[in-house]
């Protein structure tokens, strides 16, 4: 650093380096970022179209059990996802345009809400023919509508087990442990469930539901499995979000008589749960994302008899599942756009999933608008 | 950190006056118990998974012998063959050569981001890598099929032109795919790691004349060194650990790699593809568990590794 004061032809080859070695990793950070820039644009678009193209033409049903309500919540989401888009975009596009214009607080939400419920009532049979249909193992023109439903009713079935475990550790951790033996041995337990490969997992589960109670493959052993995984990020998250809590909005709590139990339940958990809730959001993007332990658990099949069935204790294959087993095992003529379609879907709901736990995220803590509410109110 | 978050009192307890702890106790009691119940039921499942994996695993090795799950050759569960190393060596390779190819550039360009980076761009480029990251491995594994696959048989055939054995898919692919996946994880933990350099220990550097690339590198990689190499390791471990993705393009040879191009396979891979055939209580299905005990201390050393260099930290 320091040879270079008084010499200028030095100084001038070091400041050519530094341009160099600048450029060469600005480059890498752009190439990094198209690569998965493009992959990202690229699964949208190559499954995209499959996956999302409405139909004139009303859809023939299948003739499964329960697939009337499983259109049902599908068009009342696909709609709704639809419209809350459009409606946000035009939105901001209005507002931009003319700042002055301003809506009621509600407006959007209800209208979204509204689009959502009159798409599943009258139009719940023009979604797209891949959405809707079940698989097929040789023929071409399968689709992944049982997938689809495996994967959001796993995300649900997993959540019910996270949820009261990850906060009630959560909360015992951050509010009322002692400090001693116990809180180390589950931070232990926590960090050790954190670093272990997803495939432990899958041989976990397999070992205790398919080989030794013999119940066989079951949505309900992949939940267990997936909520014991999804474990340590939600306990992780809703500890820091519980402990970022002011203090002084606690004691104010208990000086007015409270209970730390009613303190804790209707001061600090209402003041953390977006922070909370962003933790649960990304689990829910995990239990999409797995594949390993799903087929060690839940297996790689679809029976025509139960693909709708709100039975916990089937089998059933997920989305990500799918999307392996049409490469590895699948016949299909069509399979590389079965695949695509699969991989289109995935990717779309794992970025919803990712764009709602970031905002969440953003709602929390002391700046957060839900702080200043509580503040205000 | 752990310790003296565990050393903090509690705080609800230490702030309510007696008079209200004694009055509401039924109730409280009830609650705080379910809620150190919780605590309860997460060591429990903990124990209980690692102790019955250990249990089926020690069986295995009972059935096997440590030192041919570790040394030998030839993997045929069928004949009754159980040598685990080139199970091994495909996994520890593949997870070496994914840090090369992916742990790498993630860090140089966490470097980029924070020193560098024109402003708005950070938060932009942050989003899409946790994305990235999120993404399910058996969609990079769909992508490498369709696309790599191909790529990397071209560049295998002209390299091993008299090879008959090499192609697309092998070691180089499955550590181009686990460095494609680890990548934005890395990259993610090294932005945090190397944000929390304080901003002073910088404004010193650039003071005595130092450019910002002498800064990056020789003040701010110097301080959060900790950090990149634990985001590192845990980019190995998740590398080691990757089973689906993997088990698309690494080709399912039972064999230890001749080339970097030949098809292999790895730990978990070979638990998941034997384990649909493999009957209960028979050695072939017990050694998968031995197997997958070795993958579980393996990430149990890596963790400890980390652990103990994260706890160095200033």
């Amino acid at each position: 650093m320091s040879a270079a004061v008084g010499a200028p032809a030095l100084r001038a080859r070091r400041r050519r380096r530094e341009g160099g070695l600048r450029a060469a990793l600005t480059l890498l950070a752009g190439s990094l970022a198209v690569v998965y820039g493009g992959c990202l644009m690229y699964l949208l678009l190559r499954g995209g179209w499959k996956a999302l193209a409405v139909s004139y033409y009303a859809m023939p049903k299948v003739g499964v059990q329960g697939e009337d309500v499983a259109r049902f919540l599908l068009a009342a989401l696909y709609y709704g996802g639809l419209a809350s888009l459009v409606l946000r975009v035009a939105v901001g596009v209005v507002q931009r345009a003319a700042p002055a214009l301003s809506l009621p607080r509600h407006t959007l939400r209800n209208a979204t809400l509204g689009v959502a419920l009159l798409g599943a009532l009258f139009a719940r049979d023009h979604l797209p023919r891949f959405l809707l249909f079940l698989p097929s193992e040789v023929r071409a023109g399968g689709g992944v509508g049982p997938q689809i439903f495996n994967t959001l009713y796993l995300a649900v079935l997993s959540t019910a087990v996270t949820l009261p475990l990850g906060l009630g550790a959560a909360l015992y951790v951050a509010r009322f442990a002692r400090s001693g033996p116990f809180v180390a041995a589950l931070r232990t337990a926590l960090d050790t469930l954190a670093s272990l490969p997803s495939i432990v997992y899958g041989l976990f589960g397999f070992l205790v539901f398919v080989v030794e109670l013999r119940a066989g493959y079951s949505l309900f052993g992949g939940a267990l499995v997936l909520a014991l995984l999804n474990l340590p990020v939600v306990v992780g998250i809703a500890e820091e979000s519980l402990r970022a809590v002011p203090r002084e909005m606690e004691e104010a709590s208990l000086a007015l008589g409270a209970t730390p139990v009613q303190t804790a339940f209707r001061v600090t958990l209402p003041y953390a749960w977006p922070g909370i809730l962003s933790a649960l959001v990304l689990s829910v993007g995990r239990v999409f994302a797995e594949s390993a332990p799903l087929i060690m658990t839940a297996g790689t099949t679809i029976s025509r008899g139960s693909a709708y069935s709100f039975d916990p204790f089937r089998g059933g294959e997920t989305l990500a599942v799918h999307l392996w087993y049409v490469n590895s095992a699948g016949l299909s003529p069509d399979k590389g756009d079965v695949s695509a379609g699969t991989a289109a879907v995935l990717v779309l709901l794992i970025v919803v999933t990712n764009g709602a736990a970031a905002r969440l995220a953003r709602l929390g803590g002391p700046s957060g608008p839900r702080a200043r509410r509580i503040l205000q109110a | 950190m752990n310790k003296a978050v565990a050393a903090s009192p509690s705080v609800l307890d230490a702030a309510a006056p007696p008079r209200m702890r004694r009055r509401g106790r039924s109730y409280e009691g009830v609650v705080r118990g379910a809620l150190a119940a919780s605590g309860a039921v997460v060591v429990v499942a903990t124990v209980a998974m690692l102790g019955y994996l250990t249990w089926a695993g020690v069986r295995g090795i009972q059935a096997a012998g440590l030192g041919e799950l570790l040394f030998g050759t030839r993997w045929r569960p069928e004949e009754g063959l159980f040598g685990g190393a080139p199970l091994l060596v495909g996994t520890l390779t593949s997870a070496l050569g994914a840090v090369f190819v992916g742990a790498v550039p993630a860090v140089l360009t966490a470097i980029w981001l924070t020193e560098l980076a024109p402003p708005g761009v950070k938060q932009g480029y942050r989003r899409l890598m946790e994305v990235a990251s999120a993404l399910p491995s058996v969609v990079y594994g769909w992508l490498a099929l369709m696309h790599l696959v191909p790529l990397m048989g071209r560049v295998a055939a002209a390299l091993h032109p008299a090879h008959e054995r090499v192609g697309g898919e092998g070691l180089a692919t499955a550590s181009v795919l686990l460095g494609v996946m680890i990548a934005p994880t890395v990259l993610l933990l090294s932005l945090d790691a190397l944000a929390r350099v304080p901003q002073p220990l910088r404004e010193a550097s650039l003071a005595l004349g130092g450019s910002v690339l002498d800064t990056a590198f020789r003040v701010v990689l110097p301080c959060a060194w900790r950090g990149v190499v634990v985001a590192v390791f845990f980019g190995f471990a998740r590398a080691a650990g990757e089973t689906m993705a993997v088990q698309m393009v690494i080709g399912g040879a039972r064999q230890l790699p001749s080339t970097l191009f030949s098809p292999t396979t790895t730990i978990s891979t070979q638990v998941v593809m034997d384990m649909q055939n493999a009957r209960p209580h028979t050695p072939e299905h017990d050694v998968l568990f031995a197997m997958s005990l070795v993958l579980l201390v393996l990430s149990t050393i890596i963790v400890l590794f980390t652990r103990a260099i994260a706890r160095g930290r200033p």
